[in-house]
């Protein structure tokens, strides 16, 4: 059993040691029973990490805010950050060193596995619960989940609580770590696939249906973009940045500014929007579902990601996420890359 | 009787083979359906997932893009890249529901003129059941 004890031991003694500049993990939630995230840079506090199926949050993404930060300061600390991770985020980590965005210096990786859990779904849980606040939810020693609330404890197999992409997780354990606890081991996965397999069953009218009605939801808050830590670019195509056009602008610095989409929330305009996304993710997503989650209006923008993981897979071989040494999937082609839809 | 429907189809076509195909076809004044605008793009490898949803979003029926054969690319690797990639943009397209028709790859050499004016005559014939595209394009 993965237990957060250890990695405190070692978290502590690297604050007090000053070998790390602060560490990211998870505290009990302040607002609910998720848990939150936790900056900790005093030894002391390292008692109020916590570990159990309620930290949801891949933290990952407070890295890409480390590096901007440390980009604006004169004289940057340049110690690492520790950084608590589930085996998704590990993988996100992967990612960003593959990229070169970070370095491996400045990460210190606590890693603990999922082993057989994962993390809870929130609507999942609300409809279980019917409204009840649960008050603590840990992994019990069958595999089973055990959820505490006022009056009561009951317990849930894993499937009616965890998140999709929990069940379908490939490797719930950190791939890249300095220290871990938990073994490596997992749940038996019959169809890493399944969700997006089952979309791709409905015929295409229905298809096309499904995700008319849920992007025409979609209000371009780009939770999604802010969530997601591969969403890093410093510009991104989808923001319109005015230029001001005076007698001296060039004709060049025009053609930089072209205007490809309109923030309006039309269903047109999401759609390009939604594009783009999945496609800047593609063989980058490592499907922490942290866009789906962070949706006010539950856009199960997920799918599109996971739609293109398979196709990578399947197409060329590409896994996300594994070997930081690997060329990224739209750097790198293969002699013998499939051709049958060309003429 | 009404009128019959006509698509438009917008082909990024490399500088180097398919444009230059395209250009053969002419000069030889090989007869092809003028339902096509062609963008001239310098490698089909440069050709971004973006121009390709921006055609759609903005009404083509259609897209295509074109490039040179492997091993012929004026920039050796272009359009090994462009296969994966639009490739991927394919799948992504049909998987919302758009019909796979409506985007085609194809490999046109400079030399080829016929072919391209195949490419298009087929092109053309499949879109025409389908009627016009109205599904990625904006509110008119
Ligand atoms: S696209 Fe979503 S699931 Fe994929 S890495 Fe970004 S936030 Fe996570
Ligand atoms: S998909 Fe959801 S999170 Fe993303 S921009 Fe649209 S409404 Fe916001
Ligand atoms: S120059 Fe024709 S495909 Fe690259």
């Amino acid at each position: 059993m993965a237990k957060i004890e250890d990695l405190k031991e070692e978290a502590r003694k690297l604050l007090r040691e000053g070998k790390i500049k602060y560490v990211i993990g998870y505290a009990a939630g302040t607002n609910g029973w998720m848990a939150s995230p936790i900056f900790i840079k005093k030894p002391e506090d390292v008692e109020k990490l916590v570990w159990d199926p309620t930290c949801v949050h891949n933290l990952s993404r407070f890295l890409v805010d480390e590096k901007r930060r440390k980009e604006r300061e004169k004289q940057p600390d340049k110690r690492p950050v520790g950084i608590f991770v589930k085996g998704c985020d590990s993988r996100a980590i992967v990612v960003l060193l593959q990229e070169k965005f970070i370095d491996r210096n400045d990460v210190y990786i606590l890693g603990i596995s999922c082993e057989k859990g994962g993390v809870v779904d929130e609507h999942k849980l609300a409809r279980k619960l019917e409204g009840k606040k649960p008050k603590k939810i840990e992994l019990g020693d069958k595999g089973q989940l055990v959820v505490t609330t006022a009056n009561r404890k009951a317990e849930f197999p894993v499937e009616e609580l965890l998140a999709e992409r929990c069940l379908e997780c490939r490797a719930n354990f950190p791939v890249i770590s300095d220290i871990m606890s938990g073994e490596k081991i997992k749940r038996t996965v019959e169809k890493p696939f399944g969700s997006v397999e089952k979309m791709e069953r409905m015929p295409k009218e229905e298809r096309w249906r499904f995700w008319k009605e849920q992007l025409d939801k979609c209000i371009r808050c780009y939770a999604c973009r802010s969530v997601c830590p591969m969403c890093y670019c410093d510009e991104c195509v989808v923001d319109s940045i005015n230029l001001a056009v005076s007698a001296d602008t060039t004709a060049e610095e025009k053609a930089d500014k072209v205007k490809w989409i309109q923030r309006s929330a039309e269903s047109s305009e999401n759609f390009v929007y939604h594009f783009v996304r999945a496609i800047h993710l593609a063989g980058r997503c490592i499907d922490c579902g942290e866009c789906e989650r962070a949706c006010p209006l539950d856009i199960p923008v997920r799918f599109l990601n996971k739609k293109l993981e398979r196709e990578a897979k399947e197409l060329f071989g590409y896994e996300v996420g594994f070997d930081p040494a690997q060329p990224s999937l739209v750097s790198s082609f293969r002699d013998d890359d499939p051709e049958d839809f060309i003429r | 009787m009404a009128e019959e429907f006509e698509p438009k189809i917008v082909a990024f076509l490399c500088k180097w083979c398919s444009s230059a195909g395209s250009d053969l076809a002419g000069v030889s004044r090989m007869e092809y359906p003028p339902n096509v605008v062609p963008i001239q793009v310098m490698c089909s490898g440069s050709v971004s997932p973006l121009y390709i949803f921006s055609a759609f979003n903005k009404g083509a029926d259609g897209v295509l893009v074109s490039g040179c054969h492997p091993g012929d690319c004026h920039y050796i690797k272009g359009n090994y890249y462009a296969r994966r990639r639009i490739h991927l943009v394919k799948k992504l397209l049909e998987f919302v529901g758009l019909e796979p028709e409506r985007f085609q790859m194809s490999w046109v050499s400079a030399a080829e003129g016929t072919k391209y004016t195949q490419v298009i005559k087929e092109f053309v014939n499949e879109l025409k059941p389908l009627g016009p595209q109205n599904k990625l394009r904006r509110n008119p």
